[in-house]
């Protein structure tokens, strides 16, 4: 009999048109892969309760009515419940979600699209859902971009946030630290090179250790977020992994040799890099809650950064973890 | 032969190191008096809290951790007392350390989620406590180890006196002890963890720890069990990262900084502007350097003397040797690698090569054709460029030609022939050079040690990420003639200063407040700074500093963006109060670090002659702007005397 190991295949109509869902949440966002999958549900007419739309106050406040961010209205679903949020407190979500939270609880079905989250929101989401709402699987949708945008060249100027950052935990994911033992450090590289350097200041760790996506969306992505880290990828002290860009479970099993291998040491993982490895870093964490998961939280971030859509990938999370 | 290489200025963080790398590592700044406010033995005996103040990568760290315990015992453990006793040796010191780091998330996590902030900073201080007693109480396991303690003292005395404060009957060994607080302290983060999710209230399971009570609670029970600390061991608490604790922590701090004692006393290290208030607890109290502690500063803008960088060359042989290749080879001397100094006159001839003349081109039209003829000196195009200065300045062609001819030949003892020899020699060559790399439309470089020493603005850090670059530039175009011959050339170390620089600058950007600002500041001015050296009458050579009256700034978001650029060490204000120009009054002077000098492609000295000035509405206007024009400034300039008009 075959085992099924995990679960991740690219979204296609024939597929999602067998989807029904209690729950369907989303970020709202200017880039043009924000709605790509409930456009390709509607579409395919799947059936949703509710759609969840994260109505992010930071990503409204200097836009237009003609946005891209608003066409989620022309999408055609009568159902979309909006949920005023601040990506600079991820737990902002909670007070507008705890109306919902008995037909929460009842949900067997819910599905996420983390395309147009920020990592650390959807982090906190999922482990909202695993902990409070008590949702034993998630249905995860992510679409690639075609190719990110470099306003400067493609090799330095990659920012996905603007101004000051300050390092934190992303709320739920602590850990706890043994006194007196090692601290590690797992960066999942991404283009954004001056995020790097200040996690590793704030960490300080006596081991750390860079993730590069390889194979990533396009061959010369991997190379960027090399060059883009040089200070880090350097030092020969500092060891380089790899793990397939766009599968969560690869990252996840890299995690889980790293941790055995460093045994009592206080793990950090910056999730710096896709999304699909973050999400990899987020179920890791969730599976060993010693784990703490740092992130830098900027000032503001761009409001597009990515160009038109690639592939869209359907992954299902198990969250009944001890 | 090349495997044994590794860059030997790369990794190495502070924090991180290990207790004997501190050590291998560790420079003493006393050795080459750094520091003229304290001396070595104040680290454990003097009753005053000390905070050391210093940039990003100033050594703060280094120096912390070198007087923390586990480094000690291994000092200890290396200079065996008299007695053979390891103890003994804390004894002569007379203090024990302990080092606290917590870092910034961590800090950071102590907000939020509808708790108030007076429950917050309870269970900081709970939290706090625990650290601290976890440190004393773990110190105290490794001397019983070691069999400095008796065991009777500890089962009879110390683990009863604590297991009361701690409200934990059960316990009777050291390690049970540890574990406890390990428990308690995980209570805490599993309390972190939870609340983003749950409305729930931090109940410790045997009751939450007030502030002092295990900080200087199990210091003092120490002292009192143990007849060996009694009297001569101070207990000195060295926190690091101040400038992390948010405002409501410090004030917690600040209390406690103002209840210690005289045997449990305080070493924190900051960032310049690290304390975000001087309250405490209590909101009508608050603490005074001075009178709750005294202030170190790591970072000086004027460290130039011979010390500093004595100093560097120190540390960078500690980082050579640490590399086998260059251990073997005996290539420990970093002014061998990058060269001692730069020379200015063969960077002036190669800047010249492809078109010799340009520099009299230039000028042709305020020279006459007989007034070039006569000042030429192919050999020197400085020399040409100091001449046509003169011969613009109303000096006759065959006068200038005689006082630089007097000039080479060491003939200094006319007047003219000394001035000549003053101006190039004490005054313009570096701004000479300047001005030559203006009118080639070239850059100048920035290479060799005192160059990067000039660059490091007083930052032991910023020294090394210049020679880690050179070294990373090195070793990628040319490895075996790195390793072979153990030299840098200029142009890989131009390199890596221009990486370095516009990596700082790009940077700024990033500074937790007001990071937009002050980058915007910083590219005004620098590129103010930029056209005073594009002069082409050299009226102030070098000007890279600027007045400003920052304490009295009227709108409190200006005084604390440029506070916060003194923090972060992007403007460094020089530690006297000096006039802004000769005959005026004196004020307070600020530079930008110098490590931006090679992106504004300004000198990296500190000549001191005229200084910019700021008013209010300048600061806003380059904070705000972009591409802020220098006419105003310059014309400040010519408003004013000149040193030229003195010739």
């Amino acid at each position: 009999m075959k085992k099924v190991l995990y679960k991740m295949e690219l979204v296609s109509s024939e597929e999602i048109k067998r989807d029904s869902f209690d729950f369907f949440l989303l970020a709202g966002g200017s880039d043009f892969r924000a709605y790509q999958i409930m456009r390709l549900m509607k579409t395919e007419n799947v059936s949703i309760n509710k759609i969840l739309l994260f109505d992010f106050l930071e990503r409204v406040h200097d836009i237009d009515k003609n946005d891209p961010y608003y066409e989620y209205q022309e999408v055609g679903f009568k159902n979309i419940f909006p949920i005023q949020c601040s990506i600079k407190a991820t737990n902002s979500c909670l007070q507008n979600l705890i109306p919902l939270e008995s037909e929460l609880l009842a949900a067997q079905k819910v599905a996420l699209d983390i395309s147009c989250f920020t990592k650390p929101f959807f982090f906190y989401l999922i482990k909202l859902f695993k902990e409070r709402f008590k949702v034993k699987e998630l249905t995860i949708f992510y679409t690639e971009p075609q190719s990110y945008l470099f306003p400067r060249g493609i090799f330095s100027s990659y920012r996905s946030s603007i101004g000051p950052i300050t390092i934190l935990e992303i709320p739920g994911f602590s850990g706890f630290e043994t006194r007196g033992g090692k601290r590690v450090l797992v960066i999942l590289l991404g283009f954004d090179g001056d995020l790097s350097k200040e996690i590793y200041e704030d960490i300080s760790p006596s081991e750390t250790l860079v993730v590069n996506g390889f194979p990533s969306y396009t061959p010369k992505f991997k190379d960027i977020s090399l060059i883009a880290n040089e200070k880090l990828t350097s030092d020969k002290d500092v060891e380089i992994a790899f793990s397939r860009a766009n599968n969560p479970f690869e990252a996840f099993n890299l995690l889980e040799y790293i941790k055995k291998r460093n045994g009592n040491a206080f793990i950090n993982i910056a999730p710096l890099g896709t999304k699909p490895m973050a999400l990899g870093a987020c179920l890791f964490a969730l599976y060993h809650p010693d784990v703490r998961v740092v992130y830098p939280l900027p000032e503001t971030y761009e409001k597009v950064t990515t160009n038109r859509c690639w592939n869209s990938w359907r992954y299902l999370i198990p969250l009944n973890v001890t | 032969m090349t495997d044994s290489y590794r860059n030997p200025f790369s990794g190495i963080n502070a924090v991180t190191l290990d207790d004997q790398a501190i050590l291998d590592y560790w420079c003493s700044p006393f050795a080459y008096r750094l520091f003229s406010e304290i001396k070595e033995a104040d680290i454990y005996e003097d009753p005053s809290n000390i905070v050391f103040m210093g940039g990003r990568s100033t050594g703060k760290t280094m120096f912390l951790r070198y007087w923390s315990f586990p480094v000690q015992l291994k000092l200890a453990a290396e200079n065996n007392s008299k007695s053979g006793k390891i103890i003994d040796y804390f004894k002569e010191r007379k203090g024990i350390g302990f080092y606290i780091r917590i870092d910034g998330p961590v800090l950071r996590s102590f907000n939020g989620y509808g708790i108030d902030l007076e429950k917050w900073n309870s269970i900081f201080t709970h939290y706090f406590e625990l650290i601290v007693g976890r440190n004393c109480i773990e110190a105290i396991k490794m001397f019983y180890e070691l069999g400095e303690l008796k065991r009777e003292e500890i089962e009879n005395y110390f683990i009863p006196e604590v297991r009361t404060i701690i409200n934990a009957p059960e316990i009777v060994s050291i390690d049970e002890l540890l574990k406890e607080f390990d428990y308690r302290i995980k209570e805490v983060d599993l309390f972190r963890g939870n609340v983003p999710f749950f409305k729930v209230d931090f109940i410790p399971y045997r009751g939450g720890f007030a502030s002092q009570s295990l900080s200087f609670g199990i210091p003092k029970i120490i002292k009192k069990t143990f007849s060996d600390f009694r009297q001569s061991i101070n207990f000195i608490l060295l926190i690091d990262e101040y400038e992390n604790y948010s405002e409501p922590q410090q004030r917690v701090m600040n209390t406690l900084l103002r209840f210690s004692s005289n045997e449990i006393k305080f070493r924190i290290g900051m960032r310049l502007k690290g304390f975000r208030t001087f309250n405490m607890i209590s909101e009508d109290d608050f603490i005074k350097e001075g009178r709750e502690y005294r202030k170190v500063v790591f970072e000086e803008v004027l460290i130039k003397d011979k010390n500093y960088h004595d100093f560097l060359v120190e540390v960078s042989k500690k980082r050579l040797e640490s590399v086998t290749i260059f251990k073997e080879k005996g290539e420990i001397d970093i002014t061998k690698f990058l060269s001692k100094a730069e020379n200015i006159e063969e960077e002036a001839l190669e800047l010249i090569s492809k078109f010799p003349g340009k520099h009299f081109n230039h000028f042709k039209k305020s020279l006459r054709e007989s007034d070039i003829e006569a000042i030429k000196y192919r050999e020197n195009p400085l020399l040409e460029l100091l001449n046509i200065l003169w011969v613009l300045r109303g000096v006759p062609a065959n006068e200038v030609k005689s006082a630089m001819e007097d000039y080479l030949q060491g003939n200094t003892n006319g007047e003219k022939a000394n001035k000549y020899r003053m101006d190039y020699i004490d005054k313009y060559k570096l701004s000479l050079l300047f001005l030559l790399c203006s009118i080639y439309h070239k850059n100048k470089k920035y290479y060799s040690f005192n160059t990067f020493a000039f660059l490091s603005s007083g930052i032991v850090g910023n020294f090394i990420e210049l020679c880690r670059r050179s070294f990373q530039y090195a070793e990628f175009e040319n490895k075996d003639l790195l390793i072979k011959e153990g030299t840098i050339s200029k142009e890989q170390q131009n390199k890596a200063a221009l990486d370095f620089s516009e990596a700082e600058l790009q940077q700024i950007n990033r500074i937790e407040s007001y990071g937009g600002y002050i980058h915007k500041f910083i590219n005004n001015i620098g590129n103010i700074f930029r056209d005073f050296h594009k002069d082409e009458r050299i009226r102030y050579p070098e000007t890279n500093q600027f007045s400003a009256d920052i304490d009295n700034l009227s709108d409190p978001k200006l005084k604390d963006a440029m506070r916060a650029a003194i923090k972060w060490s992007v403007i460094q204000k020089k530690p006297k109060i000096q006039q802004t120009a000769a005959g005026k009054h004196l004020k307070d002077i600020y530079t930008i670090n110098r490590i931006y000098c090679p992106s504004f492609q300004i000198s990296y000295r500190t000549r001191g002659g005229y200084s910019v000035k700021l008013t209010e509405s300048d600061i806003v206007k380059l904070m705000t702007e972009e591409n802020v024009s220098s006419k105003d400034y310059l014309k400040q300039m010519s408003a004013e005397s000149t040193l030229f008009d003195s010739i």
